[in-house]
């Protein structure tokens, strides 16, 4: 009989120490939902106490609720994030042996689907990128053997003065058509660079560029009649002949193909 | 104190939705036209675009925007300089230019508009911060104008050459922009 009032004594007791420790702490729950008012499921919901630091975590259910209980009474920040929405914070005060309510709604984040945008124009293609470093890499060496290109012509039209007319002589024609022949060779290298450059498809030529290539076919021509005509002339010197017939146009289409291929250098370096 | 006193008061006043603090609204980006300017010793360029596409929402007091325009959709008057221009900054990789940044509702009512911008483009994402932007509001309307600061070393992009003399390192961006309030 003893040991029975002991023990309900004991149970009593213990229950009555119970309580206060129950009430010495206070919980926060609520619902976390979209702006749509849906709720959203698996949103990680945390707290984090101002003054010790320590912080709960939880996620919330398919209802979207959430509840962290057993909270040391004081301040504390409450945030929320999931995945395709803005992640939202806010400050509450815990009270002992209360349950503080508090339902989030966050913000979806935006994305270039909302704008519009298919996929096929947000995606990327490595291999149109490497398309066009190539095409890239190949106009780089077109620019290049361009500027040789131009300054050979040069070298080769002051070097016309001691191959043709009064002043001609056989070593003067001999430079002039080894700097032609060497003009011609850098020409069709700058040449095929640009030609076998990868097109871009759906691309519509625009701009001075199109000069540019409208001018190609001049001196493109004149690269291939110039140095025909120029051997022609070289023969009829070469064995004491006066240059006659065509081989007689040979100057002129110097000109006009050297003139072209500057005015192509300028139209694309010099805006207008 | 006095935050736990207001704190308190709105836990008094029961659950505290942070989205109660102010209506749900957006914005719509109506106009726009987004310039690009490269410096060369031959050359001064300009390049448009007129595609750009945004939107904003604005939420608990402060306004999220999203502004995205595809890289080749800017046009400097030449075809063979934007194909260039697309290479350079790995456009076909990464097609879109894209602008993200939150505002303050209240911004709305400033005739300058302070704007943190995360810029996405060339394949990174770079912070400005504090880019200052002309504010004009007509109704529901609102006019932006402003130059964000870009620069190629920014966005680890080499500067292309012309007759093999590099651009500039600074290509400002001037962004012009008509937005609209849907409620």
């Amino acid at each position: 009989m003893q040991r029975t009032i002991f023990a309900c004594c004991g149970a009593a007791l213990s229950v009555l120490l119970a309580i206060p420790a129950q009430g010495q702490t206070g919980a926060v729950s609520g619902k976390v939902s979209a702006g749509s008012g849906a709720p959203i499921p698996n949103a990680q919901v945390s707290v984090k106490n101002d003054s010790t630091g320590a912080a709960r975590e939880t996620l919330t259910d398919s209802a979207g609720g959430y509840q962290i209980a057993d909270l040391a009474p004081g301040a504390y920040e409450l945030s929320v994030s999931a995945n395709g929405y803005r992640p939202a914070s806010q400050d509450l005060i815990v009270t002992a042996g209360e349950t503080s309510s508090v339902n989030v709604t966050l913000a979806e984040n935006l994305s270039l689907g909302d704008l519009g945008f298919t996929s096929a124009q947000t995606q990327g293609s490595q291999a149109d990128q490497a398309r066009l470093d190539q095409r890239s890499h190949m106009l780089k060496m077109h620019q290049r053997f361009g500027i040789l290109t131009a300054v050979s012509f040069v070298a080769t039209l002051i070097s016309s003065q001691s191959a043709g007319g009064r002043r001609s002589s056989s070593s003067g024609r001999n430079w002039h058509a080894g700097l032609g022949i060497l003009n011609t060779g850098l020409y069709f290298t700058t040449a095929y660079f640009a030609i076998f450059a990868p097109k871009i498809p759906g691309t519509e030529t625009r701009g001075q560029i199109r000069i540019h290539k409208y001018l190609a076919w001049i001196h493109g021509a004149g690269m291939i009649v110039t140095p025909i005509l120029g051997g022609m002339a070289y023969n009829q010197r070469s064995n004491g002949q006066r240059v006659t017939g065509a081989a007689s146009y040979h100057g002129a289409a110097a000109a006009i193909t050297a003139t072209a291929f500057g005015l192509a250098i300028i139209s694309v370096s010099i805006k207008f | 104190m006095q935050r736990r006193f207001w704190v308190g008061l709105s836990l008094l006043c029961g659950a505290t939705p942070l989205a109660a603090q102010g209506d749900a609204s957006s914005w719509i980006l109506t106009r726009s036209k987004i310039t690009y300017h490269v410096s060369h010793p031959l050359h001064q360029t300009d390049g448009m675009s007129y595609e750009a596409r945004g939107k904003g929402v604005c939420q608990n007091g402060q306004c999220s925007f999203l502004i995205g325009a595809p890289v080749k959709s800017f046009n400097s008057g030449d075809s063979n300089r934007d194909l260039h221009m697309i290479q350079v900054v790995r456009g076909a990789q990464y097609p879109m230019v894209v602008v993200r940044t939150t505002l303050p509702e209240s911004a709305g009512s400033q005739d300058t508009v302070r704007a943190d911008l995360e810029i996405e483009f060339a394949g990174q994402t770079v912070h400005y911060s504090q880019v200052p932007f002309q504010l004009v509001m007509h109704g529901d309307d609102a006019n932006i104008e402003g130059t964000i600061p870009m620069t190629l070393s920014d966005f680890k992009i080499d500067p292309p050459s012309l007759l093999t003399i590099p651009v500039k390192n600074e290509v400002p961006v001037k962004v012009e922009m008509l937005w609209h309030k849907e409620k």
